[in-house]
């Protein structure tokens, strides 16, 4: 009987059925959108602004001990202290290492430059660095994909008898690639008789009157295997808030557990430090603040989005329902005569608005995650990163539905329930 | 001190002790916009099992508000009120709401039946909302009020007559003490009047207990007894015939 009281209450108010089924899709499309947007949207906006380089940087903590006479820094720009280059793999290790995305470590030595048939160049900042180096799951990593702004005439060391450099030098030089050069450690004897220049970099900042060479290479020139002095990374990261902020060694150990999940800068710069010995790692807060002010507000924009189409769907819910209420106030009556209890009429009523809820929201999660691959298609150049179907996000939108559906009907039914039974038979409520 | 009633069951029974609706200074009192209203006065009386009473008055005499009483969809403002022994007041919403289901079986003028549902199908209601559906039981009471063949149908393929029959059956499916009949005749034809007449004398025959409110002379003439209502104030007739058998 239950069934059939169902299945009539859906063939005999198709319209308001509808229009309420129509309430209730428009809004769990526009939330799933929202939602399956808001999933994907971190991961593109950190690849947007990868552009501004890396958001930690790891230095030797030895490093970050000032030596200062008469308050002057003299401590070389190096400083003397180094990491090591094998400690790298470490990162893997750490809780959110899937969350670093590019790596680049560099070691900057001093070298003189002596052009075949032209001057030497002497005294020059020369930069070991990371070209192509894989990461984990087949990515490659190093500097020109930390520093994507750097333009490469010619094409990036391979080996140690290969050398980039800066524009200013090049011009400075009348360096043009191909040319075949010498390059040696000042007032050392190391050094290698040939090598060539394969690229001249344009960075628009002081890297143009750098010489870029492999890191293995400048390790073997500067005489100190396994060394590198300064680490950048880019790393994927949750929007710092006041619980970022906090000291981990002053929380509570159930907060501090809290802390150390959270995908923040702060507490991936932690981890890097318990894994790499000697390592002081910081987050570089412009490029994290941005990222951070990006999608705060854009998060809250899709949670107002998400709030103001489940309300505008809970009232065309409730205005639905309360005429539907209204055509079967005698129905109600009547079962309550009947002897049936509140309980037994409100469930009736529920169950046609949960069947309803549970199929709108159905197809919601469905259009929903059309819309959001053909958004996240167009708002990302063209190549949508969000899942064709988020199969997490389908319980949650269902349940949205559900509490929109009863919500929204509530009220009516309370209001149909409160009337005198009787006066209703009669026809005078 | 207690009436007396001829029962063929037992010559000794008082009135109060077979009674299964029973009032003892009951009043409804409606209050609303700073004013009140009192729709039942201090009513004293009782209906004994088997017992066919018709209840008439003038419009706003209180008949409506004493059969929602009666039909346990309200309760007094004062007084107690019995059914069955049990009184109302002590009663949670919920409980009521089972003690309608099992003790009372409306019969309505306007018949009040779900027009998507077939006959057969608007018995099963009350069997669905009382404990649970039996088709077999439903087509039985149907069948005895004789609307067997008319089961399947739905009722705008019914006449009045039988629609009404189909909610006397309705009314019975779940075997109740009390019939409740809300002028059982005010929506029909003559010829139809008479086989509800009929029908309802058939029923206090097998000893159900009828409360019938009427403003038809002619139906309330069928009735053992007649509660007349005027300004709230109950005026009670004398017993019009013995009781045939008491049914709990």
């Amino acid at each position: 009987m239950f069934l059939r009281l169902l299945y009539e209450s859906f063939a005999r108010q198709r319209r308001r059925k509808l229009l309420a089924g129509l309430a209730i899709l428009l809004g769990t499309t526009a939330v799933t959108a929202m939602l399956a947007l808001a999933t994907t949207i971190g991961d593109r906006i950190h690849q947007e602004l990868a552009v501004y380089g890396a958001n930690i940087v790891v230095t030797p903590k030895a490093d970050q001990l000032a030596v200062k006479i008469g308050g002057v820094d003299i401590k070389p720009a190096t400083g003397g202290a180094y990491l090591k280059e094998s400690d790298l793999a470490k990162l893997k290790t750490i809780f959110w290492a899937n969350n670093i995305t590019g790596i680049s470590p560099e070691l900057p030595i001093k070298v003189d430059l002596s052009i075949y048939g032209g001057a030497t160049a002497n005294d020059l900042l020369g930069i070991g660095l990371w070209f192509d180096h894989p990461l984990t799951g087949g990515t490659m990593t190093g500097a020109p994909q930390l520093h994507p702004w750097w333009k490469i005439e010619g094409s990036w060391p391979k080996g140690p008898g290969q050398l980039v450099v800066g524009r200013a030098l090049a011009t400075k030089y009348n360096i043009h690639v191909p040319m075949r050069a010498g390059l040696a450690i000042p007032g050392a004897q190391n050094g290698i008789d040939d090598v060539v220049i394969y690229g001249i970099l344009d960075s628009g900042d002081d890297s143009e009157n750098k010489v870029f060479m492999t890191l293995n290479t400048a390790q073997n020139l500067n005489g100190t295997p396994d060394a590198i002095s300064r680490v950048d990374i880019s790393a994927q990261t949750k929007p710092e808030d006041a619980f970022a902020r906090q000291d981990p060694d002053t929380l509570t150990p159930a907060k501090r557990e809290i802390w150390y999940c959270r995908p923040y800068a702060n507490s991936i710069a932690y981890q890097i430090r318990e894994a790499i010995p000697g390592a002081d790692a910081q987050q570089v807060r412009k490029v994290e603040q941005s990222e951070g002010t990006v999608l705060e507000r854009i998060s809250g924009l899709m949670w107002l989005i998400s709030a103001a189409a489940l309300l505008a769907a809970g009232f065309a819910v409730s205005a639905a329902m309360a005429t539907a209420v209204l055509e079967r106030r005698g129905e109600i009556g009547l079962m309550r005569s009947l002897g049936a209890s509140r309980t037994a009429i409100a469930l009736l009523f529920y169950a046609e608005n949960g069947l309803l809820a549970i199929v709108a929201g159905a197809i919601g999660y469905l259009a929903g995650s059309a819309l959001a691959y053909t958004l996240g298609a167009h708002i990302f150049s063209g190549v949508s990163t969000t899942h064709a179907l988020n199969p997490v996000l389908l319980p949650i939108v269902v349940a949205l539905a559900l509490i929109v559906a009863i919500a929204g009907s509530t009220p009516s039914i309370r209001a149909a329930l409160k009337q005198d039974p009787s006066a209703i038979l009669r026809g005078d409520a | 001190m207690a009436e007396v009633v001829t029962t063929s069951l037992n010559e000794n029974q008082t009135r109060a002790e077979c009674a299964v609706i029973a009032l003892e200074h009951v009043s409804r009192e409606y209050t609303g916009r700073g004013a009140s209203v009192r729709a039942l006065d201090d009513a004293t009386f009782s209906i004994v099992a088997g017992e066919w009473v018709a209840i008439t008055g003038p419009s706003g005499s209180g008949k409506s508000t004493l059969v929602n009483m009666l039909g346990c969809l309200d309760r007094p403002t004062a007084g107690t009120l019995k059914i069955d022994g049990a009184d109302l007041a002590a009663m949670s919403p919920t409980e009521l709401d089972r003690f309608r289901a099992d003790k009372i079986g409306f019969i309505f003028q306007q018949f009040h039946l779900i027009p998507y549902l077939s006959a057969l199908e608007n018995v099963m209601l009350a069997q669905y909302f009382h404990s649970m559906t039996d088709e077999k039981e439903a087509r039985a009471s149907l069948e005895r009020v004789g609307m067997g063949h008319r089961a399947q149908h739905l009722p705008s393929e019914l006449s009045g007559g039988e629609q009404q029959r189909v909610c006397i059956a309705r009314a019975l499916i779940n075997n109740p003490p009390i019939l409740l009949a809300d002028e059982p005749t005010g929506n029909l034809d003559q010829a139809n009047q008479k086989i509800v007449a009929n029908l309802l004398k058939d029923l206090h025959q097998t000893g159900h207990t009828i409360v019938m409110v009427t403003h038809d002379p002619e139906m309330a003439a069928l009735a053992q007894r007649k509660i007349a209502l005027s300004h709230g104030k109950v005026f009670c007739h004398p017993i019009g015939g013995p009781v045939v058998s008491l049914r709990r």
